[in-house]
């Protein structure tokens, strides 16, 4: 690299000077409460309170008491199957719909779009009310459906909304060639459209996958006994007990279990995720 | 024609009838059920005992409800200054050409990922925790700012503050996304040309991003105030029981509903009143959005 080419870089650097400054402090502070919690979740609680993290070696053992006797293990199987049941769930009910809505002229179709978009900003306390007493006459109060049902349910407009964009950018050639050829509507669907349509729903569907997984009040509501609570409702149900005991490292290794799935997914993902968002937000 | 007809149906009908089911009938139910004293949430309809306004007159008059949404404007309002100002400023680093643009990104946005669950823990137990390992404890005092190594982040007087910076520091992210896309947007000519000028980062920035991502900046007031009116988790996790200085509307309203008995909560509140609740919050989200609309009005922008 030339003399004056590094002067060049350096000179446009120093004019971005103060927005590096700012990026390194947001860098810094979120190293040090990440590093500090993991850090912590390694040590013992002793250890926490006098500022000698890791003094006496690891203690995985942390890890195992909050799995096993504050129950996270259940609660993180809990979570997974909430989250993908759901996921999927939302995408057999949304993907036809948008289909149509995106390609196929009906009474009504305008009418659907917009519905769907105010739905969008309806607070979700307005239903969670007769929600309950629906999902007690239907007797499903104290099953796992409960949660599943409501989480699909809360997804599918905005699901619904994204793939019809989707849908409607493809050509139009590949399905009048496939009913051409004899195919059925349902097949055309389910065979040529769907999977060209993959990138939307993989995207859709990663998004929706972070949603539920972090969702807290409908599943504070509606899942709230052991056997059902997903990870966010054990760990805010677990802190006070495990305070009182004192048991801060068991806390932060809980803490630990709560961010680290989405977390990974997320240095997995990002790109993913990050255009999963932009795109849904700047349309809707 | 008659089969395509009976493909629509058949792709519609389970969007429809669960979005019937499932949300309409139960906002319209929660608009009934607030016109009526009703003891039990899951109590059929010959239960309800009806009361016309009582409900919305008890809430006018109850200090903790007025509380919660004053509470809940102050966040809006202060925390969505702090919050948008914040967005705008790190979207505008992000587009000034700094390196490593697709790496500050991710980080900025890495606290949406994380569970607002796990976020506040991380924040009450240990950035704003008061023994001597807490972060910002340890922090002032290394630094020798006194006045800031004795606040009590988590006292009466403090914990309102604490959740606001809290909240605000997860959305930032967020909303940056949402500028950055706008900003992206602008077509680099016009900074290249301005440079040319001789105007300077700033003013690029008021004279050329500002005006251009309007309709990108409503999007993204509207969207804060969804998030706002929905306020919950965090209010829940700062103050584990109802408290005047964290309590929203929502807190409120699942307070009355789902933990009747609390110390703050009085006995006398029925499962009416927090539907009353929910109509008032559906109520205030379409003042607000038309307040925006016509504050900042769309504008078709052609460059």
């Amino acid at each position: 690299m030339s003399m004056t080419n590094l002067k060049s870089i350096l000179k446009k650097d120093s004019r971005l000077a103060p927005g590096y400054i700012m990026l390194l402090i947001w860098l810094l502070f979120s190293i040090v409460v990440i590093g500090w919690i993991f850090a912590a979740s390694f040590s013992t609680t002793r250890e926490i309170f006098t500022n000698t993290l890791f003094k006496s070696g690891i203690h995985i053992e942390n890890y195992w008491n909050a799995l096993v006797h504050h129950h996270f293990a259940r609660y993180f199987i809990n979570s997974l199957i909430y989250t993908c049941t759901s996921s999927i769930g939302i995408i057999l009910i949304s993907s036809p719909a948008a289909y149509v809505i995106g390609r196929m002229e009906f009474p009504g179709r305008k009418l659907l779009i917009n519905t769907f978009l105010v739905t969008m900003s309806i607070p979700m306390v307005m239903i969670v009310i007769p929600l309950y007493a629906v999902m007690v006459s239907l007797k499903l109060i104290g099953s796992m459906f409960t949660l599943i049902i409501i989480y699909i349910v809360a997804h599918v407009p905005f699901t619904t909304y994204f793939l019809t964009g989707f849908f409607s950018t493809l050509p139009k050639e590949l399905e009048d060639s496939a009913l051409v050829d004899g195919c059925s509507l349902y097949r055309a669907f389910w065979r040529i459209m769907l999977p060209l349509a993959q990138p939307g729903i993989i995207t859709i569907g990663i998004f929706n996958f972070m949603n539920i997984w972090n969702e807290y009040f409908m599943a504070l509501i509606f899942a709230n006994k052991a056997e059902l609570r997903t990870l966010a409702v054990g760990l805010r149900s677990s802190i006070q007990a495990m305070r009182y005991v004192g048991d801060w490292a068991g806390l932060f290794a809980a803490v630990v279990i709560v961010f680290l799935p989405t977390f990974i997914l997320y240095i997995l993902l990002s790109q993913k995720i990050i255009a999963g968002i932009t795109g849904g937000a700047i349309k809707g | 024609m008659k089969s395509k007809r009976k493909f629509i149906m058949v792709c519609i009908a389970p969007a429809l009838i669960s979005f019937l089911i499932f949300f309409l009938y139960p906002v319209l139910r929660t608009f009934l059920i607030s016109f009526y004293k009703v003891k039990g949430v899951a109590d059929g309809m010959s239960l309800w005992e009806y009361a016309g306004f009582s409900n919305y007159i008890y809430l006018k008059d109850s200090p903790l409800f007025i509380q919660s949404f004053i509470n809940m404007f102050k966040i809006w309002f202060i925390g969505g200054i702090i919050t948008i100002f914040f967005a705008m400023i790190f979207a505008g680093i992000l587009t000034s050409g700094v390196r490593f643009k697709v790496f500050w990104r991710s980080l900025i946005y890495l606290p949406n990922t994380i569970s607002a669950v796990a976020m506040a823990t991380m924040w009450t137990q240990y950035v704003y925790n008061n023994q001597d390992f807490g972060l910002f404890k340890s922090v002032f005092r290394a630094l020798g700012i006194r006045a800031l190594a004795d606040i009590q982040w988590t006292s009466p007087q403090f914990i309102f503050t604490s959740m606001l910076i809290a909240f605000c520091f997860g959305s930032v992210g967020y909303y940056m996304l949402i500028l950055l896309a706008g900003m992206e947007g602008i077509p680099k000519e016009l900074y290249e040309a301005s440079k040319l000028d001789g105007a300077s980062l700033f003013v690029q920035f008021t004279k050329i991003t500002l005006p251009l991502i309007r309709n990108v900046f409503r999007i993204c007031i509207v969207l804060w105030t969804v998030a706002v009116i929905n306020f919950f988790v965090w209010a829940q996790m700062f103050s584990p029981w109802p408290d005047p200085n964290t309590i929203t509307p929502v807190y409120f309203m699942y307070s009355v509903v789902f933990g009747v008995g609390t110390e703050a909560i009085p006995t006398d509140v029925n499962v009416g009143m927090g539907a009353g609740v929910g109509v008032i919050l559906t109520i205030v989200v379409v003042v607000l959005y038309g307040v925006i609309n016509l504050v900042i009005r769309e504008r078709k922008l052609e460059y």
